[in-house]
């Protein structure tokens, strides 16, 4: 892919050079990523499989780690949490972002202040939301209390402290904090659609849904990828927000897969444990990953042979 | 507002005039549920910013203030004590904006290029360099802590301010590059093809047609940047040490789950300190979202 | 006060005097990393701080508040990166586990010359010299075993504070009928633990050794512990039903004000209730938690400081200064007042500095466990098994108390289970 300047006589090097530039301004991003993607992602299997302890050691010692963490009961909820909070976290952002984005759009008054107001939880770290959110869906401190101090004292809100309940609450509180995002990118999406095409649809007698559905949404499709896969990697990553809102509980009902490979990793002293989680997170990308990469690449063969 | 005067169409100018209102009644019902929604949180953090911690540890968090004092503002901004130094969260404000702005500039600019190089001038192999560079997003940090420690140990970084923005910026590239990518992919093809006819370069077409058209993406790629290592906790503390920490080791000391008493007050202030050079950013950024920088601006 | 400060900074100089001697021309240097970021804890830190640069030293520390982990993780990152810290906040059988990959420094020099081993509470010794030198230093004793009571609510039905798990069931019992929660509780695996410490503790003080200091999983799957599990569940049906997403300092407010009768819970809770305004004697009391056995009872939790190798000479000098002063009667004082704990030397006098009543009677209790035999190390503040077992164990008793369905008999075969797993 890269261009072998030895190959080239002189005074054509500038020109071969100038074709390449393209492949050139991606060359440092590339071998970044080699090094933290690959490299890392190698380093993390091997230590999988590693005599680590307390510190990293390089000697094989087998699958047994595997083994251990697939008998934790903790992994095994932690690992079914992070389908179920993907899915319903990812979906409910991405809905409740478009809206929000399509709202904005309608030459609302004040849109600066609108979309500051959706976009500030991401300004603000999770530990401290989590913990704010936290006191609303607490019985003793929050909307339970307060609709008992009206004087409705039958009122019930304690789905955090609720074995079954606990994982919407989190899912909840991850759609209150990335929806904001969602409906920025989407937004910037909208506004690089052109014009022309818009009123055209107008023109023809589309009704406002129908014109956002049918011309203009499908226009961003590569837009809502780009938010889907920073909605995912939120989803993989969450850490803090657990951390904040439920620590994990009640028990370990609402335990995610990072909480377990840092605890594993940092406070127990577990690192090839800690690593094999870490391995199995991966695992699960690649599940969400590797079907969508046949499928894009069926859809554009069939695209090209459809255009050819 | 300044920012809604270009624009160059409206989608609910459709219908008959009293179907319009409704319709905008709906859309300003819909944002106002959501924005009470959204404020909720803020707004309790706000007030227990002026709360005696007397009343707040007696009376819990979510209730009116009796009395209001502005003097945990000054105390979280100047003199309270955060590991042993009493001077507030001011100390760490000037670590992190070292930190961000730098890492933010330099994974903008190059992911910007990045993806005007993978939309734009496609080459043999060009969907697996952006797959590799898009698989960057979903690295835990946990995992990468260690290997990270590592090469920085290597090069000679560890415990410096310059090898957070080196993280930061490789970590940051991967978002970057997947944004402006994909955003690039809606603007039209003819648009390259015809200045290509023309003769311009790379470099003259990234400038003349690419860069008017990148506000709304250079914009969303600040936000995520800047508020994302703004706030970015695990690197900022495990790769530095003492003096050079960031502030969100100030501000997750609240979350503390360690046995000393804590400062709510004192707490709810610094977070807002911290949390306004992000929300500052969204304000000032909120003019690059105009829409009619389309194809029909450029032509 | 001040005369000692002097012996201390003689004391100090002599050390400079004698590296002097032998030509290495030492500053004391010191970069300290520890967990309490903030309020009188970081106010203590800072004094040793203070104490470290009057003795000639240059002081810099790292805190690192929040989680345990993150002190961890940024310990490793450090020692992987090539630039072990020179002075850690470690507990427990992490010393050992630090010392067992070489990368501890060695203390005995200084505590020889200190006379460390006349003066440490002997339970503490073993944990810090784990393969028989010292390489950390105790900086104090916290109490585990603590049952605050509320005046208001004994008072009202005429209760006294319950001395054996029957009478505090008994009391419970009548508490509830009165309308009142019995047991304030926040729920997490620490803090779901430390109640499970007091409970197989009170209970049966061999069983306690044998599952939570030695790991034995015959005694985990044992009937004793399977009727400290139901103990443990009669207790969470005495708790409220708010108790997830609780912290502790609310549950410990509950009982101050009398919404709640008991709240078991560590010495730092003194600390947090004077803070907030609380009195001792009225607003709450301070007991010992139930005993079935006869004497007095006392679990121990520590923190210490772990000194890590280092090339640079002016640190090396400065983890002897350290660890010099952390082991000083002034600065165990200082510290230990703030933080609701005892010094973990047992020949400093509480009666002044302005330790409270609670924690003097800490200190007695301490030395008639030592003497009757009963005194033990914390399983849910991590003085006793390695990590990886306390760390199983906690999941299992954490899930015990969020789960209703889990049996006591299948929670003790849970606890043995997890353990064995971990190899």
């Amino acid at each position: 892919m890269m261009a072998d300047p030895s190959n080239a006589t002189r005074p054509r090097l500038s020109a071969i050079l100038s074709g390449w530039t393209p492949q050139l301004v991606l060359v440092p991003t590339l071998v970044a990523a080699l090094v933290y993607v690959v490299i890392f992602s190698l380093w993390t299997i091997w230590i999988s499989v590693s005599k680590s302890t307390l510190l990293p050691n390089m000697a094989y010692g087998g699958f047994g780690e595997y083994a251990a963490l697939w008998q934790s009961k903790r992994w095994i909820v932690s690992y079914q949490n992070l389908f179920l909070f993907g899915t319903l976290y990812v979906v409910g952002s991405l809905v409740t972002g478009t809206l929000l984005a399509i709202l904005i759009d309608q030459r609302v008054r004040f849109e600066s202040v609108w979309r500051t107001i959706f976009l500030y939880p991401l300004a603000i770290s999770f530990i401290v939301t989590g913990t704010v959110w936290r006191w609303i869906f607490h019985p003793q401190t929050g909307v339970e209390k307060a609709l008992h101090d009206i004087g409705w004292l039958s009122a019930q809100f304690d789905w955090i402290t609720d074995r079954d309940m606990a994982l919407y609450v989190v899912i909840f509180t991850g759609i209150w904090h990335s929806s904001g995002f969602a409906m920025a990118l989407i937004l910037a999406g909208l506004r690089s659609v052109d014009a022309d095409l818009i009123k055209a649809a107008q023109i023809d007698g589309a009704s406002m849904p129908r014109t956002y559905r049918k011309v203009v949404l499908p226009t961003i499709w590569p837009i809502f990828v780009a938010v889907t896969v920073v909605l995912l990697q939120f989803a993989i990553k969450t850490y803090d927000l657990v951390v904040a809102l439920t620590q994990g509980g009640p028990g370990v009902a609402t335990t995610v897969p990072a909480i377990v490979v840092y605890d594993l990793m940092f406070q127990r002293g577990q690192i090839a444990q800690g690593a094999a989680a870490a391995v199995m997170i991966l695992v699960a990308l690649a599940l969400v990953l590797v079907p969508y990469a046949i499928w894009s690449g069926i859809r554009a063969k069939r695209e090209a042979a459809h255009h050819g | 507002m300044a920012d809604t005067t270009h624009q160059s169409f409206d989608p609910l100018a459709t219908g008959s005039r009293a179907r319009q209102t409704r319709s905008r009644s709906i859309v300003y019902l819909l944002l106002g549920l959501f924005a009470l929604l959204y404020l909720s949180p803020l707004v309790i953090i706000f007030m227990n910013a002026f709360r005696p911690l007397e009343e707040i540890v007696r009376e819990g968090f979510i209730s009116l203030p009796n009395m209001l004092s502005a003097t945990y503002w000054v105390e979280a901004w100047s003199t309270f004590c955060i590991g042993g130094t009493c001077e507030g969260v001011s100390r760490y404000f000037s670590n992190t904006l070292l930190m961000t702005v730098p890492a933010t500039i330099l994974s903008t600019a190059i992911g910007l290029v990045n993806g005007y190089a993978l939309s734009k001038w496609r080459f043999k192999g060009d969907t697996w360099v952006f797959g590799l560079i898009t698989l960057g997003v979903f690295m835990p940090a946990q995992m990468t802590l260690l290997p990270w420690a590592f090469v920085l140990g290597k090069i000679g970084l560890s415990n410096t301010i310059a090898g957070l923005v080196l993280v930061h910026t490789v970590q940051g590239i991967s978002f970057t590059t997947l944004f402006c990518r994909n955003y690039f992919l809606a603007v039209p093809d003819d648009l390259i093809k015809a200045a290509r006819i023309d003769g311009a370069g790379f470099w003259r077409i990234f400038r003349r047609i690419m860069l008017p058209l990148s506000p709304p993406i250079l914009i969303v790629c600040v936000i995520w940047q800047f508020t994302g290592i703004w706030n970015e906790f695990l690197f900022g503390t495990v790769f530095t040490s003492g003096s050079n920490q960031p502030i969100t080791s100030a501000i997750v000391a609240f979350s503390g789950s360690g046995t000393g008493e804590r400062h709510y007050n004192v707490e709810a202030a610094s977070v807002i300190f911290a949390a306004l050079p992000p929300l500052f950013i969204y304000v000032i950024g909120g003019k690059y979202f105009v829409r009619g920088l389309t194809s029909g601006a450029v032509k | 006060m001040t005369l000692k400060m002097k012996t201390l900074i003689a004391g100090a100089s002599g050390i400079a005097m004698a590296t002097l001697a032998t030509g290495a021309q030492a500053e004391p240097k010191t970069n300290m990393m520890h967990q309490w970021a903030q309020g009188s804890e970081a106010a203590a830190i800072a004094k040793l701080g203070e104490m470290f640069e009057a003795a000639g030293g240059t002081w810099e520390q790292t805190a690192i508040s929040g989680h345990t982990s993150n002190t961890l993780a940024k310990l490793r990152s450090d020692v992987v990166s090539g630039n072990a810290p020179a002075a850690v906040q470690l507990k427990g059988p992490e010393i050992a586990e630090w010392n067992a990959t070489g990368a501890t420094a060695n203390l005995d020099e200084v505590a020889a010359a200190e006379g460390w081993d006349d003066v440490v509470a002997p339970e503490l010794v073993s944990v810090m010299k784990p393969t028989g030198n010292w390489v950390a230093a105790p900086m104090n004793i916290h109490r585990v075993n603590w049952l605050y009571s509320s005046p208001k609510i004994l008072g009202e039905l005429g209760l006294d504070v319950p001395k054996t798990w029957d009478e505090f069931n008994a009391a419970c019992d009548k508490i509830v009928a009165a309308g009142h929660t019995c047991i304030a509780h926040g729920a997490a695996d620490w803090s779901d633990s430390t109640t499970f410490d007091s409970i197989v503790y009170g209970m049966d003080i061999d069983l306690y050794r044998a599952a939570f200091q030695e790991a034995d999983v015959d005694a985990m799957r044992s009937q004793g512990m399977i009727d400290a599990f139901a103990q443990l569940r009669k207790m969470v049906g005495y708790m409220d039903d708010g108790i997830n997403g609780r912290s502790w300092e609310q549950s410990m407010t509950m009982t101050m004000t009398g919404e709640a009768a008991f709240f078991l819970m560590g010495d730092w809770t003194v600390a947090s209730a004077n803070l907030a305004g609380f009195v001792e004697g009225e607003d709450y009391y301070c007991h010992q938690t139930p005993v079935n056995w006869d004497g007095d009872g006392f679990i121990l939790n520590a923190d210490s400081v772990v000194f890590f190798n280092q090339k640079d000479e002016d640190y090396i000098e400065g983890q002897k200064l350290l660890a010099q002063i952390i082991m000083s009667p002034e600065f165990q004082v200082t510290f230990n007042v703030a933080k609701g704990s005892i010094p973990s030397r047992t020949d400093v006098d509480l009666s002044e500095g302005g330790f409270t009543q609670c924690q003097q009677k800490g200190l007695e209790d301490l030395k008639a466990s030592v003497e009757q035999g009963t005194l033990v190390r914390s399983m849910a503040h991590n003085m006793t098994v390695l990590q990886k077992y306390r760390g199983a164990m906690m999941e299992v008793i954490t899930e015990f108390v969020a789960d209703d369905s889990i049996t006591p008999e299948e929670a003790a075969n849970q606890l043995a289970d997890a353990v064995e797993l971990q190899g």
